[in-house]
C-alpha cells in the first residue's frame, strides 16, 4: 500500500513516501497523501520533513529558478518561512532551512549552479509525476516586468528615439511652413500664361 | 510531444528580446553539440512538429527572425511556432544536461572547467561570427571577452534550468519578459 517515489540526479536524490487517498478513489499506484520525504545530498546531511516542508521547499526553489533563468538572482522565503534561498555572498546559492523544533539552529547549505539545477530537476520531476495525485499550490511562472530586470535601459536612453522622431517631425513641419504660399486670385490655368511674354511685345518682325 | 500543447491563438508573441534569446540559446546548444543542427531537425520530427517545420529550411527560416541575425527575417513568429521551438530547446537541453552540468559544477578541477569553458566560448563565438550581424551592439557584447563570458554563463545557466519538460513553462515565461 505504501508508495515511494524516487527521483535521482547526480548530486541529490529525492524520495517521497505516501499512500493513495482511497477516499477519493485513488488506485494503489498513486500517491495522494504524503507521509514523509527525504532529500539526500552527496557529501551533505540528509534533509527530511513533512509535506508542509516539501511544499515550502518547492515554493521557494522553483520561483528562485524562474527568476534566475532571467538572470535575476532574488531572495525568496522571509524569516518565518521554513525555507529560504538567495544568492550566496561568495557566489552560488544559499539554502537556509529553519527547523520547527525549538533550540535547533537553522541549517545553511551552499549550492553551486549544478547542484541547484539538480535540485530544480528533481522538484520538477516530482510535480510533473502523474502518480502524484495531490494539488500543489505552486506559483505559475510569469514573465518579469521591466523594472525587475537588471539590464534595464535608463529612461533618457529609452526616450531618446521617440523624442528624436518627434523633433524630426517638428523640424520638417517648420521648414514646410517657410515655403512661400502661391498668390491668391490666380487661376492655375493662368499661371503659365502669366509667365510668358505679352502678345504685343513679340520680338518677331511684324509684316507690313 | 503532444500537439495539443501548442499555445492558443490568444497567447502573447515573443518580444524582440525573447526572439534574440531563444535563437542564442539554440545556438548555445549547437555550440555544445557539433551535430546540434541535425539534432534540432531530428528532435522536431520526433516531437511531431513537422506540420510547423516541414523541413530544415523552414526551421532555419523561423530562427532567422532573430533581429541579430546577418540575414534577418522581419515577419514575427506565431505563438505555436515559438512554443514548438522552446520545446525543442528544452529537449535539446535535457539531452545535453550532463555537458551543461559539467560546465556549471564547482566540484570539477579548475583547469578542466577552464578548458571546457574556453572550448564552449570559442565554438559559440565561431557560430556568432558566421551567422550574426557583427555591427549590432548585442553581437559585439557577445564577442567581447568580459561581457561575453558573463553572457555565456547566463545562457548555460538558462539551459540548465530550462532542461526537460519541467523547464518549458519557466523558459517560456523568461522569454516573455518585458523589454528592459
Amino acid at each position: 500500500m505504501k508508495q515511494v517515489l524516487q527521483f535521482d540526479q547526480l548530486s541529490c536524490r529525492l524520495k517521497v513516501e505516501g499512500l493513495p487517498d482511497v477516499s477519493v478513489g485513488q488506485s494503489g499506484q498513486n500517491l495522494g497523501i504524503i507521509t514523509g520525504w527525504s532529500l539526500a545530498w552527496a557529501g551533505r546531511p540528509e534533509l527530511e520533513g513533512r509535506k508542509e516542508h516539501l511544499l515550502a521547499l518547492m515554493q521557494v526553489v522553483l520561483p528562485y529558478a524562474r527568476y534566475l533563468i532571467s538572470g535575476v538572482p532574488r531572495r525568496f522565503g522571509a524569516d518565518p518561512e521554513p525555507v529560504e534561498i538567495g544568492p550566496g555572498p561568495e557566489g552560488g546559492h544559499g539554502l537556509l532551512l529553519r527547523s520547527s523544533q525549538p533550540d535547533t539552529p537553522p541549517l545553511q547549505l551552499n549550492l553551486d549552479d549544478a547542484e541547484l539545477a539538480d535540485l530544480v530537476r528533481v522538484l520538477d520531476q516530482l510535480r510533473l509525476d502523474s502518480r502524484l495525485q495531490l494539488p500543489l499550490e505552486l506559483p505559475e511562472p510569469i514573465p518579469l516586468m521591466g523594472r525587475e530586470l537588471p539590464e534595464r535601459r535608463p529612461l533618457a536612453q529609452r526616450l531618446a528615439a521617440p523624442l528624436a522622431g518627434l523633433l524630426a517631425v517638428v523640424v520638417a513641419s517648420g521648414l514646410g511652413l517657410l515655403l512661400p504660399e502661391p498668390k491668391p486670385g490666380l487661376e492655375p490655368a493662368q499661371r503659365p500664361a502669366a509667365a510668358q511674354p505679352a502678345k504685343g511685345a513679340s520680338t518677331s518682325p511684324s509684316r507690313p | 510531444m503532444p500537439l495539443d500543447s501548442f499555445a492558443p491563438a490568444s497567447a502573447p508573441r515573443l518580444p524582440r528580446r525573447g526572439l534574440e534569446r531563444l535563437d542564442l540559446l539554440l545556438l548555445s546548444a549547437e555550440a555544445l553539440d557539433l551535430n546540434g543542427g541535425e539534432a534540432m531537425v531530428w528532435m522536431s520530427e520526433q516531437m511531431g512538429f513537422t506540420n510547423l517545420f516541414p523541413n530544415r529550411v523552414e526551421l532555419w527560416k523561423r530562427r532567422c527572425t532573430n533581429p541579430l541575425r546577418r540575414n534577418t527575417r522581419r515577419e514575427g513568429l506565431e505563438p505555436a511556432e515559438t512554443d514548438a521551438l522552446i520545446r525543442i530547446l528544452c529537449a535539446l537541453a535535457d539531452r545535453l544536461y550532463p555537458l551543461v552540468r559539467g560546465l556549471l559544477s564547482s566540484a570539477e578541477p579548475s583547469e578542466v572547467l577552464s578548458e571546457r569553458w574556453n572550448l564552449f566560448r570559442s565554438r559559440l563565438a565561431d557560430l556568432v561570427r558566421q551567422r550574426m550581424n557583427l555591427r549590432r551592439g548585442g553581437v559585439q557584447l557577445l564577442l567581447d571577452p568580459e561581457s561575453g563570458a558573463r553572457q555565456s554563463r547566463l545562457l548555460i545557466q538558462a539551459l540548465a534550468l530550462g532542461a526537460g519538460v519541467g523547464g518549458f513553462e519557466r523558459l517560456r515565461a523568461s522569454l516573455l519578459d518585458a523589454q528592459p
